[in-house]
């Protein structure tokens, strides 16, 4: 078994594309890309706050069941990818299924290159003691 | 000559140390951020074509296929006031006659970009914008 110790990764022939080999060995793939650029888990209810968090400055409750939280290094464009939980657990009684998303006003992306909005709604917008967002992507 | 190193650990100069399986299977191996009202992809990895088969029904072929069905893949769209629908749009696995298994395959995923409703009802939509990614085995 071999280890490699290091505080940094940068590529050789191109710094910003490190080459790793495929679980079956039949592909590869940038090491950069795939891996996630920022992720958080958050309570949603009260005074919203992160419980962990990577790459992530703050977070800020816009409404109820709406969210917005910052990332501490920026992306390089607005053109990643973002997905969203939220526990099962329904604070308002109902029984009624819970969709979360991405909530935009008047055409503009709910989205900047540092910010991302996001809501939670199950006929109206609720509010959840537990979510967490991922995204992927490329940082600037 | 590109540099290659073969390792199984990697290690910081603080001591804390990971196995590069967790570098390997823990990456992403498809993301895509699309628009669906245009079916073009603005940025993505690993996909090779985007397939537009209908209102909120796209396929994304991969470049690299994955080890087996077994990988996870997760999405969403995002609801524009713009586009009339009160709900927010989500990224669901296509799911119909065939089952999930026709849709599912090592080398693309077939999903719907869909609203629900109040009534819980949902309705494909071509979102402006839709992302989504998978985890799991490369082949």
């Amino acid at each position: 078994m071999s280890t490699i110790i290091a505080d940094n990764l940068t590529g050789k022939t191109s710094a910003g594309d490190i080459t790793v080999t495929s679980e079956g060995g039949a592909a590869t793939q940038s090491l950069q890309q795939g891996l996630a650029k920022a992720w958080v888990n958050f309570d949603g209810v009260g005074t919203v706050a992160i419980s962990d968090s990577f790459n992530m400055s703050s977070i800020t409750d816009n409404a109820t069941g709406q969210y917005r939280y910052t990332m501490s290094s920026a992306m390089s464009s607005y053109d990643y990818s973002v997905t969203f939980a939220q526990a099962v657990d329904d604070p308002d009684g109902s029984t009624d299924i819970w969709t979360n998303g991405f909530r935009s006003n008047h055409g503009c992306l709910p989205k900047t290159t540092t910010v991302v909005s996001m809501g939670l709604y199950d006929g109206v917008y609720v509010d959840c003691g537990y979510l967490s967002s991922v995204v992927l992507g490329d940082l600037a | 000559m590109a540099g290659k190193i073969i390792a199984d650990t990697l290690e910081t100069g603080a001591g804390a140390d990971i196995a590069t399986s967790y570098v390997v299977n823990g990456s992403a191996k498809f993301f895509v951020h699309m628009n669906a009202s245009a079916a073009s992809t603005q940025n993505s990895l690993n996909q090779s074509s985007l397939t537009d088969n209908g209102t909120g029904d796209f396929t994304h072929a991969f470049t690299n296929s994955m080890d087996n069905v077994y990988y996870t893949p997760t999405g969403h769209g995002y609801y524009n006031a713009s586009g009339g629908n009160s709900a927010l749009a989500q990224w669901t696995l296509k799911y119909a006659a065939g089952g999930l298994a026709s849709y599912k395959l090592t080398s693309s995923v077939r999903v719907d970009i869909v609203y629900v409703d109040a009534n819980q009802n949902r309705t494909n939509y071509d979102y402006e914008g839709a992302w989504g990614t998978a985890h799991g085995d490369l082949a």
